[in-house]
């Protein structure tokens, strides 16, 4: 009975192909170039503070190399798949909500890459989804880059600095970052169409109101690591009208001993698909140990998977909060 | 010389004047070589021509070989992340040879090496505190301020149970070390925010992915600078041979040589580390094979063991660059992997001759 | 006042340790061209004597009160002699002095030039010759190109000899030097000595073995307790009156046939 729920992500994806299919048919799809997607000239160059370090673009960037999902997916949500010169280190397969393109196909690299694995791309742009993306054993430091005349951005969401780590992440960081990311492109418009989408979706979303509890279990068996309260699992499960037992933890994710998750015993836990920790091996964890085993959402199997690219800030949190809703719903049929 | 006593287990070796004085320029030549070729090696695809043109335009003479200068990206990955990178290895490596060949023989150990005195997790720790602290940029001065303060802690806790001898600088070493390395696991488990803790990991294992020609600047001058004296205190250490009443026999003023050279070591690996992170087995094993085919004398031991480790140490990271593209290892991971069994190996051969 | 006189005169010599005195007001006179034995059961004193003579005792505690030690040899103070000047005129043998490292005999011989040399110099062709001779004189020649972890007892006490040699001392100390040799090495051993003592040089060797000494030596000092309880020439002091109160045994001497020196023999109390 597991199957069908350990892949979700095409069950959830359908309410938004609609919305996403409308900006995969932007003009900019079409292999125009930003600049002529009637942006007015003069927006350019663009100077941002990314995380505290200072992303400068003298024009649209035309190469460039996107580390993990979460940027992948921006990119090719607004259109801007044919930018993309390599990408590397994805959690999982690109939803069918979204064309893909070559380079995303069939990545550079399966973790993150090194610097001169990204390099001989020759890209303007390293769009990366972690700050860690971005470090001399990996792509590169970031002064590095800058040095050699390629820009950097990082997923503001996943800012840890004080001051730039989104305290607690919400709906409108994640739309604001759209709208970064589009203004960094010259693709605004595509930006405001695809946020425009994405807050009808989720507005036209019904939160679960029986005000169930959750905990959010994103990986680790020692000690579990659950979505804590100032980030995206937190976001998501607001949204869809869950109450997070580890809410009141103040960080994005956090370990929690398994004594408090019993102890906590939610009404509901949200598992996080991944392939190197998948939910079937979660749920083998739950049900066969004595103590986890005793828990309500164990004993009721109470389960909601999320497939772990969807966890992360950016386009797909919408449809995640989408699929934990229907998911709720079935659990009671 | 009768043949009997002649038939000795390993090639005799040493004091004939021609062959080991024919090793010094040989090495170099190795190293030299060594940088050269592996400059020319890494996961980016870049031709040996494209290379070539890359150095001759920084060292000015592309232009008079009517050279085509490369695009900035290309020309950057040659010069602004290999060649500092390689040649930091180079020192690194050179380094901590020397530093491992003089704690061996100042502390009459075979397991010294430039770390004892804790020197490599002082090190950590200040580099672990500015890491998680959000300040990268001064890590290099913490990490030599923690090994120099470890090295102060671990040498007042050896005087002040009395005369530094041999013994005590390791115990003291030891207890200094466990002691940093408790407090960096603390520090780790207590602030890491998120994924902070990979910077800091790849930092502990030690690598030069981060160099810069500013490193090649302080791991080379140190290495220049300090690991040229060092390497001159070949007799000084050659009459520690017997141990420090031999030594005090043969008029070196035991207590004072070991400080200075203590300090001395101290000074040098704290640059390194500044730079690497420590990296492991470099001044651990280096010195042994070396020693094979010099004997223990320190006067052509200590330079060998220079070029030899820096070319150990580029070849090192000429693997961690490669061997998993397009991932990198910090080549901390690379010298453990080979230096473990080679000291596995040395150990055995010692039980055997 | 001393007089200048040719060897080591030692006197007023006291250190301790831990507010233990491990020798009390000892004075030693070694002359020249002779081999003094410095005899004494177990604790006696005699290592930490010979180290304190070599100044290589460190740490512990002079006596405090009174005019301080004195060492003088050929008439000049050794303690006020700098390191290497004073590692040129006198050299000790340790006991059982060991290296893991690999080195060859020749190379072990020639770290006794050290003192003799420039710190920044290498091996010049006369430390290699002066190591030759010292090796020879030691009778250690055949073992030149053998590695020193790989010699038995009695060959590599005769290396340690020829490294203290190759510093060209007029001063030998030697800290039993027979120790664990058989008796064929014991009595090469001593004849070494004796050849020293007969090219001039001073020769001081602390001796478990009272046969030995009194077939070896010229003159002998008798400690116990970290005092001196007798000194003189070997008749005087191998004699039970001195011997049995200080090791504890019957003592017998007799005469051997041969040399006229005294042969001992021992009984329980």
């Amino acid at each position: 009975m597991h199957p069908h729920r350990v892949r979700p992500a095409r069950a959830f994806a359908l309410p938004a192909v609609a919305a996403l299919a409308l900006a995969a048919c932007s003009p900019t799809a079409s292999g125009e170039t930003a600049t002529d997607d009637a942006t007015p000239p003069g927006s350019f160059p663009v100077s941002l503070d990314n995380c505290g370090f200072e992303t400068e673009v003298e024009a649209p960037p035309e190469r460039v190399v996107t580390i993990k999902s979460s940027t992948t997916e921006m990119l090719l949500a607004l259109g801007l798949g044919d930018r993309i010169v390599g990408s590397a280190f994805l959690d999982g397969p690109v939803p069918d909500s979204l064309e893909t393109v070559p380079a995303v196909e069939e990545p550079f690299a399966a973790e993150a890459p090194g610097s001169e694995a990204t390099l001989e791309l020759e890209p303007d742009l390293v769009y990366a989804g972690w700050e860690s993306n971005l470090t001399a054993e990996t792509a590169g430091d970031r002064e590095t880059l800058a040095r050699l005349g390629v820009a950097t951005y990082v997923s503001p969401a996943a800012c840890k600095e004080d001051g730039y780590m989104p305290d607690p992440l919400t709906f409108d960081t994640v739309f604001d970052e759209i709208a970064e990311v589009g203004s960094l492109f010259g693709a605004e418009d595509a930006a405001a169409r695809l946020v425009d989408e994405q807050r009808a979706a989720l507005d036209a979303i019904e939160p679960d109101d029986r005000g169930r509890t959750a905990l959010w279990w994103s990986s680790g068996d020692d000690a579990p690591y659950v979505g804590a309260g100032i980030g995206a699992p937190q976001m998501i499960m607001e949204a869809a009208g869950l109450t997070n037992v580890a809410a009141d933890v103040h960080d994005t994710w956090t370990s929690l001993g398994w004594e408090n998750v019993v102890e906590a015993d939610p009404d509901v836990l949200v598992l996080v698909d991944a392939a190197w920790n998948p939910a079937d091996t979660k749920i083998e964890t739950l049900e066969s140990n004595p103590a986890t085993r005793e828990m309500t959402a164990v004993k009721e199997r109470r389960y909601v998977v999320v497939p772990f690219p969807a966890t992360e800030a950016g386009v797909r949190n919408v449809d995640a909060v989408a699929s934990v809703v229907e998911q709720l719903a079935d659990l009671d049929r | 010389m009768s043949p009997a006593i002649r038939r000795s287990r390993l090639p005799t070796r040493g004091t004939s004047p021609s062959r080991p004085w024919l090793a010094l320029p040989l090495a170099a030549l190795v190293l030299v070589v060594s940088i050269g070729v592996a400059v020319t090696i890494g996961p980016a695809d870049l031709t040996l021509s494209e290379v070539g043109r890359s150095v001759a335009t920084h060292l000015g003479v592309g232009g008079a070989l009517g050279l085509e200068p490369l695009s900035a990206l290309r020309d950057g990955m040659v010069w602004q992340l290999r060649m500092p990178r390689i040649l930091t290895a180079a020192a690194v490596g050179a380094g901590l040879a020397v530093c491992g060949a003089v704690m061996q023989s100042l502390t009459r150990n075979p397991l010294a090496d430039p770390y004892l005195l804790g020197l490599s997790s002082g090190a950590s720790l200040g580099a672990v505190l500015v890491l998680l602290a959000g300040v990268p940029l001064l890590l290099p001065v913490a990490a030599f301020v923690g090994a120099v303060g470890a090295l102060a802690l671990a040498l007042s806790l050896a005087g002040a149970l009395g005369t530094i001898t041999p013994t005590r600088t390791v115990l003291a070493g030891l207890a200094i070390s466990q002691l940093c390395a408790a407090a960096v696991s603390f520090v780790i488990f207590w602030s890491a925010k998120g994924d902070a803790f990979r910077e800091v990991l790849s930092w502990l294992m030690g690598s030069v992915a981060s160099a810069t020609w500013t490193s090649v600047a302080v791991a080379g001058g140190a290495v220049l600078v300090l690991g040229t004296l060092l390497a001159l205190t070949g007799s000084v250490l050659d009459a520690f041979t017997f141990g420090d009443t031999a030594a005090a026999a043969l008029g070196v003023p035991v207590n004072r040589a070991r400080w200075i050279l203590l300090i001395g070591v101290a000074l040098l690996t704290g640059a390194l580390v500044s730079q690497s992170g420590s990296i492991g087995f470099v001044g651990l094993i280096l010195p042994h094979a070396v020693r094979l085919f010099t004997g223990a004398r320190h006067r052509l031991l200590l330079p060998l063991s220079a070029l030899a480790g820096g070319s150990f140490l580029v070849w090192a990271d000429t693997l961690a660059r490669t061997v998993f593209e397009p991932r990198e290892l910090p080549v901390g991971i690379v010298t453990a992997a080979i230096g473990a069994p080679v000291f596995a190996f040395l150990l055995w051969r010692g039980n055997h001759r | 006042m001393p007089t200048t006189q040719r060897g080591l005169t030692a006197e007023r010599v006291s250190w301790g340790i831990d507010g233990q005195l491990i020798l009390d007001d000892v004075g030693v006179l070694a002359p020249a061209g002779a081999v003094t034995g410095l005899l004494g059961p177990n604790g006696s004193g005699k290592s930490t004597l010979l180290r304190v003579l070599a100044g290589v005792q460190q740490a512990g505690r002079q006596a405090a009160s009174g005019p301080g030690p004195t060492t003088t040899f050929d008439g000049a103070d050794l303690r006020a002699l700098p390191r290497r000047e004073r590692a040129r005129v006198l050299a000790l043998v340790e006991q059982d002095a060991g290296t893991d490292l690999p080195l060859t005999v020749l190379d072990a011989v020639l770290l006794g030039r050290i003192p003799h040399r420039s710190l920044l110099a290498g091996d010049s062709d006369a430390d290699r010759a002066a190591a030759h001779t010292a090796l020879a004189a030691a009778g250690a020649q055949e073992l030149a190109d053998r590695e020193v972890g790989t010699l038995s007892g009695g060959e590599r006490q005769r290396v340690h000899m020829a490294r203290a040699l190759a510093q060209r001392p007029r001063l030998i100390l030697l800290d039993e030097p027979t120790n664990h040799l058989d008796i064929a090495a014991q009595l090469h051993a001593m004849r070494v000595l004796r050849d020293l003592a007969a090219d001039g040089v001073t020769v001081v060797a602390a001796l478990h073995d009272l046969n030995l000494a009194a077939s070896t030596c010229d003159h002998l000092v008798l400690l116990d307790g970290g005092r001196v309880v007798a000194a003189g020439p070997v008749g005087e002091v191998l004699v039970p009156a001195v011997l049995e109160p200080v090791y504890g045994v019957r003592v017998d001497v007799l005469t051997h046939p041969r040399t006229g020196r005294p042969v001992l023999s021992f009984d329980r109390g």
